[in-house]
């Protein structure tokens, strides 16, 4: 303990900027020797992803080899240039403590994609796993403004993914690609990636008026009605795109134009925690959480209670459809089983586990079960008993998450550190 | 680190040629992703023995990379992303359903690998991609030969057809068998198209219904966890017809979960187990001796997927340990392969990687083994 | 559809369908309704339960039939096969209320559920750890006799599944409304917090409700394994989900309402598939759910009160 305490005290000053460069210097360690001198000296096969964990598991004989090249690429860097950099990386946190947040927030955000893309760039399944990352930290969000924020328990959001994902790659196709079912592409390809936001617009707003369905019955009353209206919800879309030939019913739909490079995800992501992030700290948000705790109180408090949830719930709704959009112009492929029972059972883990009414948590979530489901996957079978057991202890520990009502300050996250 | 070493260390690494094999070990049907896993580990033993593969005069060692896809799009994806651009396979063989090759193929031949879909009957999956092959024959081949046997063997006019509306191949094969079925005699001779849903157990109304129209056959493309169910209660609500039904019947758990049921049915298959002889009849005999049980036919094609790919690498000539390179010469070695003799059948590929081959129809005899009846060839 | 006469036949055959269906829904979702009723949260882990005992009912059937067959009558084996299932499931029920749901008696709802669904997916990966990739086939413990009556195809199984079921159902009912415990569960339905206070263990009555919902649940089970006879680790999962709403659609606490709604579900997924074409069955049974909830808001017995989270 005494260690760790020493250790924590040691690496106490070091500002945001200090460690982003050290993940920078990490990565281009990682970069130049990582394959030629590092890994091959310690015994390993290429550059580990995902920190070695699936090495790891699938052969015993690699931890130690694996353990090394964590503490020499990144662990050690990290640190150590965190350090040695903190007598000019904090006067200029400091610095940037005087410009408006947002500026600081923004060089901040952009340092950290160049990392991560320099970090992903090494190798393609590293570059899938952070964009389906990125995905479901948008949709874990989106969910938690209708299940920790409003206090409902909805299980119809991988129909709004469903319904977002189609619209917009319906609207693709139709538009810059070449394919079986809408004929030749409409508008030149290089036109893509500009009227792409279009494309995944039009899905989120499709996603929120279908939304209506479940909202207009459900917020009839208060109650549990909501779950199984939501379900039904899911279980209708699902069946009525398998009964849409035009679109590939359960054969699916395949040939989205590549649209979604790791640029485009990461922005939408940031996008939607700026956004969600506003809306439950605005008034909006303050009311709903109003009337997550007494409804009856809130009305009497002025609060329009109906208006407000049908808000957040279309508001969500969205979100999901963005979501939906993204993920199918990454598969570049599509059908309806995958927004199904399974797709909601992980996206209920990934909220529940990181934390109701918290942004940071939702983030936490996402990543860790993204995380786990990857590393694990070596283990085949026995992945599926670890991570709910998992996620038993969690709620177990922490009934509502890892993080829960509670969000970081950017503002202190990002300042100066001084020498205790 | 200093600037100390050569770089020579990069090219120490010994070059071992690795397989990396895409199958639903969980999920919907782990039965195919078991036998995938076996005929792909019963291969690999016999490479070990023979001290590796050998490559224009030079052995290599084989190592084969098994992912878990899961049964889903997105694993699928993700395994063979994974298998491509983290372990560096030369071939993937798999997946195994159409659900999860057709967009497991856009990967591999997005970054110019083969694969080998042994069991995916689903036109799309090779359509346009020089790197994606296919061991088993197209449904638009499978569901004429259905509807000609049919007719041939009992002179029906009328039919039904039952499938999964929410899974890839039935549905597709059941459409593809109504058309061919209308062709012959006529529109409206389809006289039920009924469906459910994956995961139903209970198909007493659509059977009624079935039962109902008059047909005098029922076909039903569905797989080895529904077809007793299907059989046992279209007989206990009445039925009095033969079901016929397609390859994905071709499990040995058809029979075992079926029972008496299921004698003296037809399906239209890849191989049959029954009776076979030569190379098959060794395969047969040795997955049996070393898995307790008969292969289906995913496994004999999962076989035969894998010594395509053994093929091509040794025809490609030489390994250069540029795996693009390396990549590129076995799938132009893969493509030229003609009248490989395959344990389900001679195959000769297609500009599209299909091969062409003959179909198989299987009778369920009266011990419940799968006996050739007659095979149909293109 | 030639005639009016020929439709009365194809009517009854789909009634009789459409029954036996429901029974499942019907004996699961009482399960349901139950621990709903009494803890007021979703057991997700309900469907897997029911899985389980079918697993269970297998075992004991095939242990079972291996020392007596030939010696005792069928209708013995099964009798014993139910009793003793009905005894061992009954303790997987307690074994989720106190490993997975006491911990949590505190806590929010949700997460409650959210536990429910991962003892689930547990559940099925253990099962097919344990058992492997293989699926297995239900003995049939009755020998399955079909009758034809004027067109109408029915066998004895049918018929045993639906009174039996309906037995199951008047049991309960009976226990509910007669016994001490019975007592205790309705008041606890009727309000959560006060009974506690009246010397009701909530200790005592949670694992009681849960061994009761997993017993009915088992013998659901060993009649779906004649009915139905292939076993599968996710056989659970979508049954599950469906009971779930045959539950909440009964009305809170209602054990009538959830049977009622079990049939209801039953009648609608068969009637939907006889009447508009098969694809659209699911949409469309769907639809109608939605409708009624819709126009009753509360179920079909549901008590006027709000349900709040206790968040």
């Amino acid at each position: 303990m005494k260690i760790v305490q020493s250790i924590k005290k040691f690496l106490s000053n070091i500002p945001m900027a200090g460690w982003l460069l050290g993940m920078l210097v990490a990565v281009l360690i990682e970069y130049f020797w990582g394959y030629d001198y590092i890994s091959y000296y310690l015994g390993l096969p290429k550059i580990p992803v995902l920190f070695g964990a699936i090495i790891m598991l699938k052969d015993p004989t690699m931890i130690p080899g694996a353990l090394a090249y964590d503490l020499v690429v990144y662990v050690l860097p990290v640190c150590i240039v965190g350090k040695a950099s903190a007598f000019f990386t904090n006067p200029l946190a400091a610095a940037m403590e005087k410009l408006p947040l947002w500026i600081s927030v923004l060089i901040h955000l952009c340092c950290f994609y160049g990392i991560l893309s320099l970090w992903a760039g090494i190798n393609d399944y590293r570059v899938l796993v952070v964009k389906l990352t990125l995905i479901s930290i948008i949709l874990t969000i989106s969910i938690n403004v209708i299940n920790g924020y409003q206090g409902e328990f909805s299980c119809s959001h991988p129909g709004f993914m469903a319904v977002g994902a189609y619209v917009s790659s319906v609207i693709t196709l139709f538009l810059f690609a070449n394919d079986k079912i809408f004929g030749a592409a409409v508008l030149p390809p290089s036109l893509g990636p500009w009227l792409f936001p279009f494309a995944l617009i039009m899905g989120g707003i499709a996603a929120s008026v279908a939304s209506l369905l479940v909202a207009i019955p459900s917020f009839r009353t208060r109650g549990d009605y909501l779950a199984i209206i939501s379900l039904a919800f899911m279980f209708i879309v699902k069946s009525a795109v398998e009964n849409i030939n035009v679109i590939g019913g359960a054969r699916g739909m395949g040939g989205q134009p590549d649209l979604a490079p790791l640029y485009v995800i990461f922005i939408w992501t940031m996008l939607c925690i700026w956004v969600i992030h506003n809306f439950v700290t605005s008034i909006m948000g303050k009311a709903l959480n109003a009337v997550r705790d007494d409804e009856a109180a809130s009305e009497s408090m002025t609060v329009k209670t109906r208006k407000t949830k049908m808000t957040a719930f279309m508001f969500g709704a969205f979100w999901a459809g963005i979501a939906g959009g993204l993920f199918a112009h990454v598969l570049t492929y599509i059908n309806p089983g995958m927004f199904s029972i399974n797709r909601l059972a992980e996206i209920l883990a990934m909220v529940y586990f990181g934390g109701l009414n918290s942004i940071v948590g939702s983030i936490v979530g996402a990543v860790s079960i993204n995380i786990l489901g990857e590393a694990l996957r070596p283990l085949e079978l026995f992945k599926w008993i670890i991570i709910p057991l998992i996620l038993i202890f969690v709620m177990i520990f922490r009934p509502y998450g890892l993080i829960s009502f509670r969000e970081i300050n950017a503002g202190k996250l990002l300042a100066a550190r001084k020498n205790k | 680190m200093t600037m100390v070493f050569s770089s020579s260390a990069f090219c120490k690494r010994e070059t071992v040629i690795k397989i990396g094999i895409n199958a639903p070990l969980t999920g919907d049907i782990p039965k195919v992703g078991e036998g995938t896993k076996y005929a792909a580990q019963m291969w690999l033993s016999d490479i070990e023995k023979a001290g590796g593969l050998e490559v224009g005069g030079q052995k290599y060692k084989v190592e084969l990379v098994i992912e878990d896809n899961e049964s889903k799009a997105e694993s699928a994806v993700k395994a063979n992303t994974k298998m491509i651009s983290q372990d560096d396979v030369l071939a993937i063989v798999g997946p195994q359903s159409s659900k999860q090759a057709v967009p497991a193929g856009e990967v591999a031949n997005k970054y110019k690998t083969v694969m080998i879909s042994p069991w995916s009957t689903n036109p799309d999956t090779t359509m346009d991609r020089p790197f994606v092959f296919r061991g088993c024959f197209l449904d638009p081949f499978q569901g004429p030969v259905v509807a000609n046997f049919i007719t041939d063997e009992f002179g029906f006019t009328k039919a039904a057809v039952l499938y999964d509306v929410a899974s890839d191949y039935p549905k597709g094969l059941a459409e593809v068998f109504k058309d061919a079925w209308e062709n012959k005699h006529g529109a409206g001779s389809i006289v039920a198209f009924e469906s459910f849903t994956t995961k139903d157990t209970d198909f007493s109304s659509q059977l009624t219904k079935i039962i109902q129209s008059g047909a005098q056959v029922l076909f039903t493309p569905q797989y080895y966890n529904e077809v007793p169910l299907i059989v046992k209660q279209a007989q206990e609500l009445g039925w009095k017809g033969p079901v016929v039904g397609s390859d994905s019947w071709g499990s040995a758990e058809t029979v075992e979960l079926c029972g008496e049921a299921c004698y003296g049915q037809f399906f239209s298959s890849h191989y049959a187990a029954a009776g076979a002889k030569g190379a098959t009849k060794d395969f047969i005999d040795r997955y049996n001796e070393k898995y307790g049980y008969i292969p289906d036919d995913v496994a004999a094609l999962t076989w035969d997927a894998l010594r395509l790919a053994q093929q091509a690498i040794q025809d490609a000539g030489k390994l250069t340990g540029r795996i693009d390179k390396d990549r590129q010469a076995v799938r132009d070695a893969l493509a030229k392969i003609t009248n490989f003799a395959g344990i389900t059948g001679n195959m000769t590929f297609t500009e599209e990687g299909d091969p062409v081959k003959c179909a198989v129809i299987v009778k369920i005899n009266d011990k419940g083994e799968y006996e050739f009846y007659k095979s149909v060839c293109p | 559809m030639e005639s009016f006469t020929d439709l009365i036949p194809f009517f009854i055959q789909n009634f009789i369908n459409a029954l036996q269906r429901g029974s499942f829904y019907a004996v699961i979702s009482i399960g349901y309704s139950m621990v709903y009723g009494v803890l007021m949260l979703f057991n997700f882990a309900h469907g897997d339960i029911f899985m389980v005992g079918t697993y269970i009912g297998f075992g004991i059937a095939t242990l079972f039939l291996s020392l007596f067959a030939g010696i005792l009558p069928g209708p013995v084996i099964f009798v014993g096969t139910v009793v003793v299932t009905m005894f061992l499931a009954s303790w997987i029920g307690v074994f989720v209320e106190v490993a997975g749901y006491r911990p949590l008696r505190q806590a929010p709802r949700a997460s409650a559920a959210i536990t429910g669904l991962m003892i689930g997916i547990i559940f099925e990966t253990g099962i097919l750890i344990l058992l492997g990739a293989k699926r297995l086939s239900f003995p049939p413990l009755i020998e399955s006799v079909s009758y034809n009556v004027g067109g109408v195809y029915f066998t004895n199984i049918k018929v045993m599944i639906i009174i039996i079921s309906l037995l199951l159902m008047l049991a309960l009912h009976t226990f509910i409304q007669k016994t001490k415990w019975g007592m205790a569960m309705r008041a606890m339905s009727y309000d959560f917090l006060a009974v506690p206070l009246m010397g009701v263990s909530i200790n005592i009555m949670a694992p009681l409700t849960f061994a009761i919902g997993a017993g009915l649940a088992a013998v659901a089970g060993i009649l779906y394994g004649q009915a139905y006879p292939i076993l599968d680790p996710y056989m659970g999962v979508l049954i599950g989900w469906k009971a779930f709403v045959a539950a909440i659609l009964g009305g809170r606490g209602s054990i009538k309402g959830a049977a009622l709604a079990g049939y209801l579900l039953g009648f609608i997924e068969i009637f939907v598939a006889t009447i508009f074409p098969s694809t659209l069955r699911d949409l469309i049974a769907y639809s109608i759910i939605l409708l009624i909830l819709t126009f009753r808001p509360r179920g079909f017995f549901g008590m006027e009160h709000s349900t709040k989270l206790r968040l």
